[in-house]
Order: C-alpha cells, then structure tokens, then sequence
C-alpha cells in the first residue's frame, strides 16, 4: 500500500467506459429479452413501468428482481422482499471483494461510484481483462446493461405480453455460456486447478441440498476454503495482483487517457 | 384487470421496499470491496482472494448447465472449447447457445 503513488491521472475516462460498453455487446439479446420478460412480470404484479424503472436502475441485479417482483403485491410485503433480495444478492460481497485490483489505489469516491452498477455480468468480462485497474471499464459495461435492461423492461411492460419464449432461442443459456466462457479468461495456472474443482463440488452439493442461490456461496466458500489450504509461501513472488499493479502505474494506460479525453 | 399501462404511480410503500432493495444490494457491493481493502496484499489471503473470481464465476454456471441435463452439459463443454481455440467470447456464446437451440428443437 505504501508504494510511491503517481496515480492515474484519470478514474474514469471516456474511451476506458466506451470499451467496457462494447466488451459487454455479446450480452445484448439475452438481457433486453428477460428485462422485458421483468416488464410482463411487472404489469401482472401491479408495479408501475416508473417503480420498476426505478427498481432497476438503483437495485441493478436481474435475478433478486425477478424475485422480487413475483412476491409484490397490493399490500407489499416488504420485508419478505428485502430479505429475499439480501439473499439473492449476497454473493455481492465475494464479487465486490474480487474487485480490489480494479480499484487498487483509487481514493474512496471512485470505488462509492464505481460500485453501484455492478452485475454478474460486467464484473466477469471485468476480471478476464489483462490490466484489471480500470474501474472505467466495469463501469462502462454497467451503464451499457443497465440501459439494455430497462429498455427490455419497457418493451416488455409496454406490450404486457407476446415476447418469445427465451427457452426456445436458447436465451435462457446465454448467461450460462458467457459465464462458462469467462471462466476460461481467468486460468491462472494450475493453482486454480484444485480451487476450481472444490467451487464446482461445493455448487452442485449446494444446488441439490440448499435453497435458492445458496449454492453460489456454498461453492464459492469451498473453493476459498481449499485455495487457503493450498496456498504456500513461494505463491507469493508470482503473484498477478502484484503484477497488473505495476503495470497500471507504469504508463500505457495513463498516458493514453491523459492524451485521449480532451 | 388493472388499468394499463400504468406508467408514473409511485406509492409511497414500493419507493421505500426498492430503496431498502438498493441499500442492501449496494451495502454488499460496496462493503464486500472495502473489507478485501483491509486484507493483505501479499501472503495467503491475497492468494485466496484472487482464486475468488474464479470460484465465484463457477459456482454461479456449473449447477445451472447440469440441472439443464445432456443438453446443458454438451452446451457448456462446447462454450468452453469454443473459447479456449478462438478466444472470442461472441463465438463461444453462439457455439453452446446453438447447440442448446438445436438440441431442444430435435431432442427436446
């Protein structure tokens, strides 16, 4: 932490968000398509289009939504919903805590910005990037799903109905292959090997015996738990946190932006 | 049936459930980033924490491409291969859903 500090000299710079909204452009289909299956959901529950626009731009995550907008009703049980949503959402501890080295050294105003719009999906295509320490970039793939999103949750509220059947294009894998795909961008070598096998274990025993989105936790803890057992010392020159560090301080990137925004 | 569409009724009830909808989702965003802040930078959790990302990720499809049954599973080694020879996360993406789309359509 104590290292000499030339830092960036910008957080979020206008060609780092661009990319990180196209890199997110795979996504497309599959998000506008269940943001506006949310939207027909909606208009069954009573919600507004305005509550539910409100809804997903501030609460930001597609499955606590679903959730939560299938338990809303006249008299909204309100702390039902929010419980639920903790719940649904509590892997956003361990998403947020895999984020440090894209925020390493940033001062506390970009991390309370950069954190809001953050899904499953641009922190994945965030961490498979080769120099992490651009919190631009998550940022940009967040303002670009967040706008698909509540464009399909329009669409969908607006028609009440009549938007395919994601299951029948395969929509509804899309999030599995993304995810499956993203996976491979983040092999590290074969330290990751016995991790990797404990966190797919620990999910599908989590998947058949826990409720709901348990078994992300319950792999994820397994796979931690393992990765602490396997660690040893030598791990530690090697370390590609320590690297990209070096590298975001180094130059390319700053001298880009530094040339690229005016 | 309700009047349709409902665009700009905000009650007082929903904007308060969202708010502590947000408040807890971003609370989880922002403090799970601030507690990694106060761990080590070098040493076991460091390495523990940069396994995470991984752990996390497959945890979240691993379940979801085996519950889909034979279909989801060659869906998902397809998806896999496909990045692994092209490296290209578009390809990949239309490798498995291609396959999950035609399987249903003739096995499904």
């Amino acid at each position: 932490m104590s290292r000499p500090q030339s830092a960036p000299t910008r957080h979020f710079d206008a060609d780092t968000i661009r990319r990180g909204a196209i890199a997110c452009l795979p996504l497309l289909p599959s998000t506008m398509i269940f943001g506006a299956v949310l939207g027909v959901l909606a208009t069954q529950r009573g919600l507004s289009l305005g509550e539910l626009l409100f809804m997903s731009l501030t609460v930001f995550a597609g499955s606590a939504q679903f959730v939560s907008v299938d338990l809303w009703r006249e008299t909204i049980p309100a702390a039902t919903i929010i419980v639920a949503t903790a719940v649904i959402n509590l892997r956003y501890v361990l998403i947020g805590a895999s984020l440090r080295p894209v925020f390493r050294g940033r001062p506390l105003w970009v991390k309370i910005c950069g954190m809001h719009m953050v899904a499953d999906e641009n922190w994945a295509v965030t961490m498979t990037q080769e120099n992490l320490a651009n919190p631009g970039f998550l940022l940009g793939g967040g303002i670009f799903l967040g706008i698909v999103w509540a464009t399909g949750n329009t669409i969908g509220y607006l028609l009440g109905g009549g938007i395919p059947d994601p299951n029948v294009y395969a929509l509804d894998f899309a999030f599995t292959a993304v995810f499956a795909a993203l996976t491979v961008g983040m092999w590290k070598g074969r330290v990751d090997l016995l991790p990797w096998l404990a966190a797919a274990i620990g999910s599908l025993i989590g998947h058949y015996t826990l409720p709901g989105t348990w078994s992300i936790l319950a792999g994820a803890g397994a796979g931690v738990i393992v990765a602490a057992l396997t660690w040893r010392e030598d791990m530690d020159d090697t370390a590609p946190e320590t690297e990209i560090a070096a590298d975001a301080y180094g130059a390319p990137e700053g001298t880009y932006s530094t040339e690229a925004g005016k | 049936m309700m009047s349709f569409p409902d665009l700009t009724t905000f009650s007082t009830a929903s904007v308060l459930t969202i708010l502590g909808m947000a408040a807890v989702t971003y609370g989880m965003r922002l403090g799970g980033l601030l507690m990694a802040d106060r761990l080590p930078q070098q040493g076991r959790w460091a390495h523990v924490l940069e396994r995470l990302p991984g752990a996390v990720l497959i945890s979240v499809w691993v379940p979801s491409a085996l519950s889909a049954g034979p279909i989801g599973i060659a869906g998902a080694a397809a998806t896999v291969i496909t990045m692994i020879v092209v490296r290209n996360l578009f390809a990949a993406m239309v490798a498995g859903m291609v396959l999950v789309a035609a399987g249903r359509y003739f096995l499904g």
